[in-house]
């Protein structure tokens, strides 16, 4: 009987019309984490099959759209491993990683930096709960179940995300001096 | 104030950015309120952090109201996988082929069931209708898209769903307007407005372009403990939907019928092949036609 079951329970339409509807913001997630439409379409796909093939994972008691965006973080994670650019650091050395950035000759923090740029400049770590938090405009709870982090870490690194934007943005040093440097 | 002597600023910057975010209570909300007025340049700090989290929904906000790519959606009702009936047919013979079959037979009906809904069906907006009233008035926090203050609310929606759309009244019977949102409506797009009264109960009112011909007459329709009266005119197909009782929603959809927008065209926007408004006669009034259904 397991194996029939196994074999033959398909998402229901319910689930899927569900899914359908989710996709709008789905993109917009996606959106804010790539920057880039094909890449951030790619993305929302990746998350819709990984829905559809474990959909009895999901609890309807729940929202699906939490569920999704954490389907869509770890897809997200998944290719960020692949393309080796993550770097799993603590949040001290994250900050302190975040703060040299700043200082990167390459990187004219002297200017007034539009929000894409200044955005791009934070550590995946601390994008990605500050997206979720202003854009999708999830709770702190919400956003430690899609991350898996405990809610502190994301009190804690919305906190410095925020920070780092508005010196990015401000056009501030990291260390607070003024900026002296630009690069034309 | 036992600290007022202390330069240290009482609230670390934490606990104002969870401020920002309304995560705190609404007793340390008081508290900080209060203090930043006594501190300026924290209240500046913390008004530009509020003033980011708007620019970043800004930024990105608009990506919700763009078409949906239609591979996207179809990867929605793909099934997964290889026909894997086949497989298993082989492999565990004719009684487990028997009882695929029968599954396959079932997604068949379930599909044709979705060319139903996508189509433009009474009994398929009606139900897209109902859909989105359980799934949207269950959302704590995302229950509309664009909040009732939003000045471009009514507009933006008109030109979304390429049919009128007015914010209706509903005061008079106790149901305030929270926002809207827009939503997929087979190939078109609809639009949900959400009211609330003082007890929190949420009735929404769908609003989709119509086909064209397709005027009806008040009708009433309940799936467990939620009613639903709809109608068509030339203009707009409305859904009023909520878990109140017969008389109350009939109220409702009486003041909305009361309320929609004139019969004169929309303005210099035919969609593309559309026909003149066919001078069909305006839907029953409410009160004569309404039916049970």
């Amino acid at each position: 009987m397991s194996l029939i079951r196994n074999l033959t329970v398909q998402a229901p339409p319910a689930f899927r019309r569900q899914l359908l509807d989710a996709i709008p913001r789905l993109r917009r997630y996606a959106r804010s984490l790539t920057f880039e439409s094909a890449q951030a379409d790619d993305l929302t796909q990746q998350t819709l099959v990984r829905a559809l093939s474990h959909w009895t994972q999901f609890d309807p008691q729940r929202d699906i759209t939490v569920w999704l965006l954490s389907i869509a973080h770890n897809a997200h994670l998944d290719g960020l491993r692949r393309d080796s650019r993550l770097t799993v650091t603590d949040p001290v050395d994250l900050q302190k990683a975040q703060d040299a950035a700043g200082g990167d000759p390459g990187v004219d923090v002297g200017l007034r930096m539009d929000l894409t740029a200044a955005l791009l400049m934070l550590s995946p770590e601390q994008r990605e709960p500050l997206l979720l938090v202003c854009v999708e405009q999830l709770s702190y709870a919400e956003v430690a179940s899609v991350m898996n982090i405990p809610v502190g870490t994301v009190m804690s690194r919305v906190c410095r995300a925020r920070a780092a934007l508005r010196r990015f943005l401000s056009g501030e040093q990291a260390t607070g001096a003024p900026a002296l440097r630009r690069v034309v | 104030m036992a600290n007022e002597r202390n330069e240290e600023p009482r609230y670390s910057d934490e606990q104002l950015s969870a401020f920002v975010d309304g995560e705190l209570s609404e007793a340390e909300c008081v508290d900080i309120d209060a203090w930043l007025l006594q501190h300026p340049e924290q209240a500046m700090r913390v008004a530009q952090w509020a003033a980011d989290r708007e620019a970043l929904r800004q930024r990105f906000g608009p990506v919700v109201d763009e078409t949906v790519p239609a591979a996207l959606r179809a990867s929605v009702w793909h099934r997964p996988g290889p026909p894997r009936w086949a497989l298993a047919a082989s492999a565990a013979g004719l009684l487990v082929a028997g009882a695929l079959l029968g599954g396959g037979a079932v997604w068949k009906l379930q599909q044709g069931r979705e060319a139903q809904l996508a189509a433009g069906t009474p009994q398929g907006w009606v139900q897209r209708a109902a859909y989105a009233h359980k799934l949207f008035t269950a959302e704590p926090r995302h229950f509309v898209e664009v909040k009732a203050q939003e000045e471009h609310l009514a507009r933006w929606l008109t030109r979304r769903i390429e049919t009128p759309v007015k914010l209706f009244d509903l005061r008079d019977q106790g149901f305030e307007l929270v926002g809207g949102r827009l939503l997929p409506d087979g190939p078109g797009k609809s639009a949900q407005l959400m009211y609330q009264d003082s007890r929190g109960t949420r009735v929404t009112v769908y609003l989709r372009k119509p086909e064209v011909g397709a005027a009806a007459a008040f009708r009433y329709e309940r799936q467990g403990d939620t009613g639903m009266f709809y109608w068509v005119d030339e203009n707009c197909g409305y859904a009023l939907v909520g878990a109140l009782p017969r008389q109350t929603l009939l109220d409702l959809a009486e003041a909305i019928y009361r309320q929609h927008p004139d019969a004169t065209p929309p303005g210099p926007t035919p969609a593309a092949g559309s026909v003149p408004a066919v001078p069909s006669a305006p839907a029953v009034p409410a009160s004569a036609a309404a039916t049970q259904g």
